[in-house]
C-alpha cells in the first residue's frame, strides 16, 4: 500500500482546500458584479475566445448556407404562397403604426414600453459545463450593455444580461433552471391574458407560463409576448406558442406550456434590447415588492 | 520549440471547449441531450501520465482558475477539480501498464469522475435540480460518447507530441 501523502503535502492540500472553499463561498455570494481582477480576466480571455469563435461561426454559417441552397426550391414555393398575404399585412401594419403615432401625439405620450434600441452582438462562447445556461457575447459596458437588458434573436426573446464587464457580457438564457428568472408575459387578443414565465421543462424543451387567471380561456397555438410590465424587458418581444394548458398544483390558476420561438441551441448573432423607458432593477415579478419595501423604509 | 507547443495546445483546447458547447444541447427524438466537451482534462491527464505530474497539476490550477473566472463565476470549483483529477490519474496509472489504450480508457474514466463530481457540486449549491438517473441518461452518457470520439481521434497525437518533449528534455 503506497502512502498517498507525505506530511508536507497533506498540509499543503489542506491549506489549498480551505482557501478554495473560502473563495467559493466568497464568489458565490455576489455573482451579479465582477470584481476588478475578474473583469480583467473576463475581458482578456474573452478577447482570445473571439479569435476562436468567429472562424467557427463562419464555418457553421457556410454550412448553413449550403444547406439553405439545397432546400431553395421547396422553400421558394412555400414563400411565394405566403407573399401575397405578407404584402397586405405589411400595408396594414404601416397604417396602424402611423395611426398609433398620431394618437400618441394627441395624448402627449411619447415613451412607449415597446420602444428599444438594439445593440448587435456575436455569441463567443457558451458555458461548457452546462449546469447553467449562460452564453457570453462580445459587447459590454463600453457599447452600452447594462445589467438586466433583454437579449433576443430575430425569432424571439432568449434571455437577459446577468453580468457586464467593459467589453464582454454574460447572458442567462430563458431555458435556465434558475427559479428567480421570471418574465412578465401576455397573450394578446381581445382580452389580454397576463402571466409569468417561471421555469423550463427540460424533458419537453418548453417554457412554463404560470399564474394565468383561471377565468381566461387559453387556447393552444396562441402567441405569447413579453408584456413589458415587469419593468425589465421591452413590450412585444415574441417568446413562443402555447402547446398545452393545464391547471397548476393548487388548482387556483392555469399553467401553460410554451414552445419557445427562438432556438437556444445554435446561437450566433443576438440583439441586446436597450429599453427606452425607465428600467427598474431586479427580476420581473419581484420588483414591485422590493420597491414597496424601499419606500416603506 | 515543442517546449512552447505543449502549453499552447492546452490553451487552444481551453478556447475550443466553449465553441463546441455551442452545438449542445442536441435534441434527438424530442428529448434533449447535453454534451459537455472535456478536452482540457484529457490533455492534462496525458501530460500527467507521459510527461510530468507536477506540470499537469500546475497547468490544471491555472486553466481551472481561468475556467472558473470566465465561465462559472464561482472561483474554486475547477481550480480544485482539475489538479485532483490529474493526481488521481497518476496514482491509478501506476497500477497498470502504460499502454496508449489503457491511458485513453483511464482518461474516459476520469471524465466520468469529473462529471459526477461537478454534478454533486452543482446540486449542492442548487444550480441544477435534475435527479441522478436523469443526469446519467441525458448528460453523462452523451458526454462520454462525444469525448470518447475526441480521445480516440487525438489520444495518439497527444502521446506522440508529449513523448517528443520528453525525449528533447532527456537529450539536453
Amino acid at each position: 500500500m503506497p502512502r498517498f501523502f507525505s506530511n508536507k503535502r497533506l498540509i499543503l492540500l489542506l491549506v489549498g482546500v480551505i482557501v478554495l472553499v473560502a473563495l467559493i463561498s466568497f464568489t458565490l455570494k455576489d455573482r451579479q458584479n465582477a470584481t476588478l481582477p475578474e473583469q480583467i480576466v473576463k475581458d482578456v480571455v474573452g478577447f482570445g475566445q473571439s479569435l476562436f469563435s468567429k472562424p467557427a461561426h463562419f464555418l457553421t454559417g457556410t454550412l448553413d448556407k449550403i444547406d439553405g441552397i439545397l432546400n431553395t426550391y421547396e422553400e421558394n414555393k412555400h414563400l411565394k404562397a405566403r407573399l401575397k398575404e405578407y404584402a397586405s399585412t405589411q400595408a396594414e401594419l404601416a397604417d396602424l403604426r402611423a395611426d398609433n403615432e398620431k394618437l400618441r401625439q394627441i395624448i402627449g405620450k411619447e415613451e412607449s414600453l415597446r420602444d428599444y434600441s438594439p445593440i448587435h452582438a456575436t455569441v463567443i462562447s457558451r458555458n461548457p459545463d452546462q449546469w447553467e445556461e449562460k452564453i457570453i457575447i462580445d459587447k459590454g459596458e463600453v457599447e452600452g450593455v447594462k445589467l438586466n437588458m433583454a437579449v433576443m434573436t430575430s425569432s424571439g426573446l432568449i434571455g437577459k444580461v446577468v453580468l457586464v464587464t467593459p467589453f464582454r457580457s454574460t447572458v442567462e438564457l430563458l431555458s435556465t433552471e434558475n427559479r428567480n428568472f421570471r418574465v412578465a408575459v401576455v397573450i394578446p387578443g381581445k382580452e389580454s391574458i397576463f402571466g409569468l414565465i417561471e421555469g423550463y421543462d427540460r424533458t419537453r424543451g418548453e417554457l412554463i407560463m404560470k399564474r394565468i387567471d383561471s377565468d381566461f380561456d387559453v387556447k393552444e397555438g396562441q402567441l405569447v409576448q413579453s408584456s413589458g410590465l415587469g419593468g425589465i424587458f421591452p413590450k412585444g418581444l415574441v417568446i413562443g406558442e402555447v402547446t398545452e394548458v393545464s391547471t397548476d398544483d393548487f388548482g387556483l390558476t392555469k399553467l401553460a406550456y410554451i414552445r419557445p420561438a427562438a432556438d437556444f441551441g445554435m446561437l450566433d448573432h443576438v440583439m441586446v434590447a436597450k429599453r427606452s423607458s425607465v428600467i427598474v432593477s431586479g427580476t420581473d415579478g419581484e420588483v414591485a415588492e422590493e420597491e414597496e419595501g424601499e419606500d416603506g423604509s | 520549440m515543442i517546449r512552447f507547443i505543449i502549453p499552447l495546445i492546452a490553451v487552444v483546447l481551453f478556447f475550443l471547449e466553449p465553441v463546441f458547447s455551442l452545438f449542445s444541447p442536441v435534441t434527438i427524438a424530442d428529448s434533449q441531450y447535453t454534451l459537455v466537451p472535456r478536452f482540457v482534462i484529457v490533455y492534462l491527464i496525458f501530460i500527467a501520465v507521459y510527461y510530468s505530474r507536477q506540470r499537469a497539476i500546475i497547468y490544471g490550477i491555472v486553466l481551472g482558475l481561468l475556467y472558473d473566472m470566465y465561465h462559472i463565476d464561482i472561483i474554486g470549483v475547477y481550480t480544485f477539480l482539475y489538479p485532483v483529477i490529474c493526481y488521481l490519474a497518476t496514482l491509478m496509472i501506476r497500477q497498470v501498464h502504460r499502454h496508449i489504450f489503457t491511458v485513453m480508457f483511464l482518461s474516459l474514466i476520469m471524465i466520468a469522475l469529473l462529471e459526477i463530481l461537478s454534478y454533486f457540486f452543482a446540486s449542492l449549491i442548487a444550480l441544477t435540480a435534475i435527479g441522478f438517473e436523469e443526469f446519467l441518461v441525458s448528460r453523462l452518457s452523451p458526454t462520454m460518447i462525444a469525448n470518447s470520439i475526441f480521445v480516440s481521434m487525438f489520444g495518439y497525437f497527444f502521446k506522440q507530441l508529449i513523448d517528443k518533449r520528453g525525449l528533447e528534455k532527456t537529450g539536453l
